[in-house]
């Protein structure tokens, strides 16, 4: 069975490059457009990992992220955070909100199954 | 399309939803309507469009991105004060990001200049700007290995370990293939080398489901591993927190590699685990190894050293994995715990001397057992996977376009076709009350349902149109030095989109013109006791089976002494016409006509109503004016709200059939010889209920035929143009009325006056739809000059 990855990101372009790249790699896919739809979404599937942006309306990456881990469900589901720069300070709010690893945007395909690999088991 | 393309095509659309968002936010910062929600929505705005101009390489784009978005985020975070001039310096860079959109979108070029010039003054409103110290931006310390390593970690020299022959001082790093070491004892090539990596996860690492299994994994990406576990910290099983750290790892990896590239591997748990790394032993004469050990022994296991989560890891008896504890060559065996692949190395050569007691019987699967059930703990077995859920939350559906065009088509097809079908039953002779004819208005009924649905299908709001033109209307604004309020209505009214796609330009000149012309200056408007600030109305809404697009201005009205002047002037019309009100204003429309004292800038762009007007009706629309002195104007534009397909009057016309547009008809009649009035030497006017309106005789006004001919022999179709103005329209007779599906005269042949497109008639004919506002306009002008119709003849 394909492992399946769900993307949370509110911006469609990069939803569609995410699924591009994830499909390719033999992925399966699963989309969500904020952090609150994301949390909705995860009522119904168990991904294998969780991809997540931090700018989002509802509920920003932060928010979803700290309540993913404070769920029994997902709380061991690895989740990478994308973010625009390597800035450090949000890489460690990321973790301090529960975060696994991260993507740096613009992402290459293969950094991106790169980094999955990593942290799915 | 190249799935690329096709993502690139989204990101431009979403670009333009996206532009939109940030100006809107920004208008409501402006407008002091703007909560605390909405510069964030304006932050992510720039964020998400620079996100996607760098999934795609747009660097100009990005790079204004970037400053635009660095002092977005600096006034969400309250570190600059969002003033009305921030605001408004704002709004400027978002239209200028709308150009960088746009350039990026046709492969154009941005004006550098302007941007630069905006990008700067962005920077100099940021706070590091401000300070005007560019190092006053605070840059973070680069991310370091966070706990210092234990200060006497490094790894005893160890009997069980090929020692280096002396070469291992000249260590350089060299690409070694890994695939080599797949193949079990080799003796390690030359440079090569043992890393020591210890690392001890802390608790936050398992929280964040990171996992030493898959740090061990990804060392062994690098090189052979063998790996020992120091379970000292180990408390009994009664004592245990499952989700606690208890673990500590030293793994021995066979590399040739930069320290860099093992650093790596712990990137994403930076922090969350204590990690130290020795690079391959140097000689042994260079070690003091009593010294290293004495102080080895001074250092107790950091206090962080948390425990880690192994449920059902069994309680071991003894300390047996101490490395440190004794000393000499005599290393008890490192245990071999991670074996993932069938390639894996095998387990180091036993130790030169007597080993410690035996840890357990077969301690690798147990160990490997227990690391892999500490990724599935603590969640639970999924439960099977409801695929659908993502479905419910987007309730929409996007298809190409192409396909949807094509089925209007189909559609088309399909109603020409149903059109023939009933003709020929007709000609067969079959009686109305036939089931055949009784099923054939049963589907021509589903026909038009299904032409409704389908139309329905491509129509989309006016919004995406109107958000375009509050830029407009800020760019007139300060290119004529005047204050502009702009209004909009109706942004959710539904339009076809090929009407949509077409709305812009005309919209776009009748609001120039409002502006331009229509209002005052401050000084004007203050001195004629209005508020200072003029304002624009757009709106839109559905009238009569077709859309309305409006454009108020509040501004001083049409002067007409002076249009009527003009007009006579350029001789447009006769001296001695007498026009009403409504009439004088539309004489706005003639072609050479224009008021403007001075080519302003906006003028200066070629925009003439005239033009507008012939845009308008190339798309079967109608313009008119309607203007109160002193109190502003309204540009009243309505178009068919589908260019696809039409309800008409069928007529004959000197043997040709013809369509005209059955929005335009009030009624048909049979004048009485009495009824009709000469006027002039050609004219003539019909006299219906007591007021006269000006005969047309189609054939005439077509060229069809040149002499006259009775109305009084044929019918007579009463029209009403957009702008109020009747006429009688003169046919021979009148055939019925049918919906037709338009196809354009333009683009399979030429533009005629007086025609507004072709359509193919149910017994495979074509016939000419008539443009009524045409040619009502053609008999004004003609009748204005006494001259001769020659309309196939000219261009």
């Amino acid at each position: 069975m394909n492992r399946t990855i769900l993307t949370v990101d509110d911006s469609r372009t990069m939803r569609d490059m995410l699924r591009l790249a994830l499909v390719k790699a033999g992925f399966d896919v699963v989309e969500a457009v904020d952090g609150l739809h994301g949390l909705e979404v995860l009522g119904g599937i168990d991904p294998d990992v969780i991809i997540t942006d931090i700018n989002m309306p509802n509920l920003d990456g932060f928010g979803f992220i700290e309540a993913v881990r404070d769920g029994d469900r997902h709380r061991a589901t690895p989740i990478l955070v994308l973010t625009t720069e390597s800035d450090p300070e949000k890489k460690s709010r990321a973790r301090q909100a529960g975060a696994t690893g991260w993507i740096v945007k613009p992402f290459h395909p293969d950094k991106l199954v790169e980094a999955i690999r990593r942290v799915a088991a | 399309m190249d799935e690329l393309e096709e993502i690139k095509a989204t990101f431009f659309l979403e670009c333009e939803e996206l532009l939109a968002d940030l100006e809107n936010g920004l208008l409501a910062m402006q407008s002091g309507s703007a909560d605390g929600e909405t510069i964030n929505a304006v932050f992510r705005a720039v964020h998400s469009v620079k996100g996607g101009a760098g999934a795609f390489g747009l660097d100009p784009l990005v790079r204004f991105a970037h400053v635009f978005e660095t002092l977005l985020d600096e006034v969400r975070s309250h570190k600059v004060e969002a003033t009305l001039e921030l605001v408004r310096e704002l709004l400027r860079a978002a239209d200028v990001l709308a150009d960088h959109v746009q350039a990026a979108r046709t492969d154009g070029a941005v004006n550098e200049a302007a941007s630069a010039q905006m990008a700067a003054v962005l920077d100099s409103l940021t706070v590091a700007g401000k300070a005007a110290t560019a190092a006053a931006s605070p840059v973070a310390a680069p991310p370091v290995a966070a706990a210092p390593p234990p200060p006497a970690a490094p790894a005893p020299p160890r009997a069980s370990l090929p020692v280096d022959d002396g070469i291992g001082s000249n260590f350089r790093p060299m690409t070694v293939s890994l695939a080599s070491f797949d193949a079990a004892p080799l003796a390690p090539p030359a440079g090569d080398g043992d890393w020591i990596v210890k690392f001890r996860p802390k608790t936050e690492l398992y929280r964040n489901a990171n996992d030493p299994l898959l740090l061990l994994r990804e060392l062994e990406r690098l090189g052979p591993i063998s790996v020992v576990i120091d379970d000292a910290e180990l408390p009994g099983l009664n004592e245990l927190n499952p989700e606690a750290a208890y673990l500590g790892f030293t793994v021995t990896l066979k590399a040739s590699l930069q320290e860099s590239a093992i650093r790596e591997v712990f990137e994403f748990v930076d922090g969350d685990c204590v990690v130290d790394i020795t690079p391959p032993a140097p000689p042994p004469v260079e070690f003091d190894l009593v010294a290293l050990l004495k102080a080895a022994e001074d250092v107790k296991p950091a206090a962080d050293f948390t425990p880690a989560p192994q449920v059902m890891f069994k309680p071991l008896a003894a300390p047996p994995l101490d490395l440190m504890a004794s000393p000499g060559p005599a290393t008890p065996p490192p245990i071999p715990v991670f074996a993932p692949t069938a390639a894996a190395p095998p387990p180091p050569p036993p130790p030169a001397a007597e080993p410690p007691p035996p840890v357990s019987a077969e301690p690798a699967p147990e160990f490997t057992g227990v690391l892999a059930a500490s990724i599935k703990t603590p969640a639970p077995k999924p439960q099977p996977a409801v695929a659908e859920a993502p479905a419910n939350a987007q309730a929409t559906i996007r298809v190409d376009p192409e396909r949807i065009d094509r089925l209007i088509d189909l559609v088309g097809e399909l109603v020409i076709n149903q059109a023939m079908l009933a003709q020929r039953v007709i000609e067969s002779g079959l009686a109305s009350s036939s089931s055949v004819a009784l099923g054939l208005d049963e589907l021509e009924q589903l026909t038009r349902q299904i032409q409704d649905g389908v139309m329905a299908i491509r129509a989309q709001p006016v919004k995406s149109v109107f958000q375009r033109m509050p830029r407009l209307v800020r760019e007139v604004a300060n290119m004529t030095g005047k204050q502009v309020r702009l209004v909009t209505e109706g942004e959710s009214t539904e339009v076809d989109k090929t009407v949509i796609e077409r709305l812009g330009e005309p919209i776009t000149h009748m609001l120039r013109n409002a502006i331009d012309h229509g209002l005052e200056t401050p000084e004007e408007r203050r001195a004629a006791g209005k508020p200072v600030e003029g304002t624009v109305r757009l709106a839109a809404l559905h009238r009569g089976g077709r859309i309305v697009i409006e454009v108020g201005d509040d501004g001083r009205g049409i002067n007409r002494k002076r249009v009527l002047a003009i007009a006579v002037e350029k001789e447009l019309i006769s001296s001695d016409a007498t026009l009403t009100d409504e009439e004088i204003d539309n004489l706005i429309f003639l072609p050479g006509f224009s008021t403007a004292k001075t080519v302003s800038d906006i003028s200066g762009r070629g925009v003439g109503m005239d033009v507008v007007r012939r845009s308008v009706q190339a798309l079967g629309g109608r313009i008119s004016i309607s203007s109160k002195p002193g109190e502003g104007s309204v540009f009243t534009l309505s178009l068919p709200l589908t260019l696809a397909v039409l309800d008409g009057m069928v007529v004959d016309v000197a043997g040709q059939t013809l369509v005209i547009p059955l929005t335009a008809i009030i009624e048909s009649l049979r004048p009485k010889p009495e009824e009709v009035k000469g006027l002039g030497p050609q004219g003539a006017v019909l006299s219906v209920r007591e007021s006269f309106v000006p005969l047309v005789d189609i054939a005439n006004a077509l060229g069809f035929r040149s002499e006259k001919r009775a109305p009084s022999d044929g019918v007579v179709l009463l029209i009403e143009a957009e702008d109020g103005g009747r006429a009688a329209l003169v046919a021979d007779a009148i055939q019925g009325q049918r919906q037709v599906v338009i196809k354009s005269l333009e683009s399979n042949y030429r533009q005629v006056e007086g025609i507004a497109a072709a359509t193919i008639l149910g017994d495979g004919r074509v016939a000419l739809i008539v443009d009524v506002d045409a040619l009502v306009a053609m008999r004004r002008r003609d009748g204005a000059r006494n001259s001769e119709p020659t309309l196939f003849a000219a261009e």
